[in-house]
């Protein structure tokens, strides 16, 4: 991390550290909703492709790349409709519980071999296990809140769901705890100087990209919404900006998962012949957001119990088989 | 054990899968962008039904029998003959209007008619602003036959 703190230009360093964290999360801020609205545009544009359509391009710019702008001024004209039996404060609230863990994911993650993280925490990995968690009471709260059947169904499967595919993602990411020697991210990016971990650690991959698709609700695990059941799950009551910002929040989700994957068993920013830096990341992570829009358009959904099967028989047996195969080889080695 | 060579089948065909839908994603779009690009109609199309023209003497084939108004299962036609100077009707429509609002376009005239007078004609782009505009006169639906016919003999089709 740059030190620039201590006194810059006669400033006391309370006020500095305050506007250097002000400009972080502003550029996270706007980062993280300028790609979430990007993506939307891509899902779109990949479902599309796959199908043989075209997709959107009648709106402007390339491609209809400002698709997502209108569909943004779309949903802050929308009336903001809150019905009448909800549980008011907790379904107001929901979206934000829902929208900030996933923010707050960007903190920890290592952009630049020069700069670092925006906050290169040695416990990086623990801090985002407890972060990622609030999403669960979110969840829980618009479900709960809705005061609406399908809404709480929808929100119990998604936390069933998530509270079972937790344990298989903590333990895929205990092998390359293992395999670096470190909580910290940065470290992790530059254990992998040499090698990158997806080829030690497959295993350990495999099972976090597919928990990490149960922890987003995505297809083959999108079951907590439903339109021949359960409408929309817990999103069913919301509408205009707050839907908005729930869909923004899986989007950006999605983006942060597959930032951490990459930095986990891509090599972060890691490329060929010296040329490190954050791009690299972000294509990585980008190719793997689009592997993930991939599997949605290719695999059908799952039962909840077979969500739950393949939760517990299959991906945690996988994930501690895992550890110990790593924790042997590294006592062999 | 069968386990692990369930885990093998299941990636087997999830990669499978993955092959087929990354193939497609390659392969050009089949979408017709449609005010702007048309296809070119098959065969037989069904539009409205049209009013034939006679080429020689630029008549209509109609009698005004009124058969295909009794033969619509929506009524939406009605014909009239035109009165002579002898106070008879003669063999032909002073009327003969058909209200498209409410047409099927189930071809049950074009069967019904003994003169041969009707033709479903390939006119299917209708839309308006108003439903008055979209009762169709002797006249005009003389026209869209012109239209039609024309079209189809420039397609090639033999007549
Ligand atoms: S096509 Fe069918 S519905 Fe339309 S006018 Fe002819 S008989 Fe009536
Ligand atoms: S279109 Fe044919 S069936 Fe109808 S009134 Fe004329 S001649 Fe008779």
């Amino acid at each position: 991390m740059l030190e620039l703190a201590a006194g810059q230009g006669g400033m006391p360093d309370w006020l500095w550290n305050f506007i250097l964290a002000a400009l972080k999360a502003t550029g996270v801020l706007a980062f993280a909703m300028a790609s979430a609205g990007l993506l939307t545009w891509v899902e779109r544009k990949v479902a599309a492709r796959i199908q043989r359509r075209r997709g959107p391009e009648v709106v402007g710019g390339p491609w209809g790349v400002l698709q997502p702008l209108a569909d943004g001024v779309k949903l802050f004209a929308k009336e903001d409709v809150m019905p009448r039996a909800v549980d008011r404060w907790v379904w107001a609230l929901a979206p934000s519980v829902i929208f900030f863990p996933v923010i707050m994911v960007f903190l920890v993650i290592p952009l630049d071999p020069k700069f670092g993280a925006l906050r290169d925490l040695n416990i990086a990995l623990v801090y985002l296990a407890a972060v990622t968690s609030f999403t669960v009471l979110g969840i829980f709260m618009a479900g709960w809140g809705s005061n609406n059947k399908y809404s709480l169904i929808g929100a119990m499967r998604a936390i069933a769901m998530i509270v079972s595919y937790e344990i298989p993602l903590v333990l895929s990411v205990v092998g390359v705890v293992l395999a670096a020697g470190s909580l910290s991210l940065v470290d992790i990016v530059e254990a992998q100087d040499e090698m990158w971990f997806i080829i030690p650690q497959f295993l350990g991959f495999v099972v976090f990209y597919i928990a990490s698709l149960a922890e987003l609700n995505r297809t083959p695990f999108d079951l907590v919404t439903g339109e021949s059941e359960i409408v929309m799950g817990y999103l069913t009551e919301y509408s205009g900006i707050r839907a908005g910002l729930m869909i923004f929040s899986e989007y950006i989700g999605l983006l942060a998962t597959s930032l951490v994957a990459a930095s986990l068993f891509l090599g972060g920013w890691h490329g060929p012949f010296g040329t490190d830096s954050v791009v690299w990341l972000l294509l990585k992570a980008f190719f793997l957001v689009f592997v993930a829009m991939w599997i949605r358009w290719t695999l059908p959904r799952l039962r909840i119990d077979q969500v739950m099967n393949l939760g517990w028989k299959f991906l945690l047996p996988v994930s501690i088989a895992n550890v110990v195969l790593t924790g042997a080889w590294i006592m062999v080695r | 054990m069968s386990g692990l060579s369930d885990v093998v089948r299941t990636a087997k065909s999830i990669l499978t899968g993955h092959g087929i839908t990354l193939k497609e994603f390659f392969r050009e779009p089949v979408t017709v962008r449609y005010p702007q690009e048309k296809i070119e109609y098959p065969r037989g199309v069904r539009g409205i039904p049209s009013q034939k023209v006679n080429p020689e003497t630029g008549d209509l084939n109609c009698t005004a029998c009124g058969l295909c108004a009794r033969a619509c299962p929506v009524g939406v036609i009605t014909v009239e003959a035109m009165v002579g100077p002898d106070g008879k009707k003669m063999q032909y429509p002073a009327k003969y209007e058909l209200d498209y609002t409410r047409c099927l376009v189930c071809n049950l005239c074009v069967e019904a008619c003994p003169f041969d007078a009707l033709e479903m004609s390939d006119m299917t782009e209708l839309s308006s602003f108003s439903s008055e505009d979209l009762v169709f006169d002797r006249d005009r639906l003389a026209e869209i036959w012109k239209r039609s016919h024309a079209a189809r003999i420039a397609g090639g089709e033999k007549i």
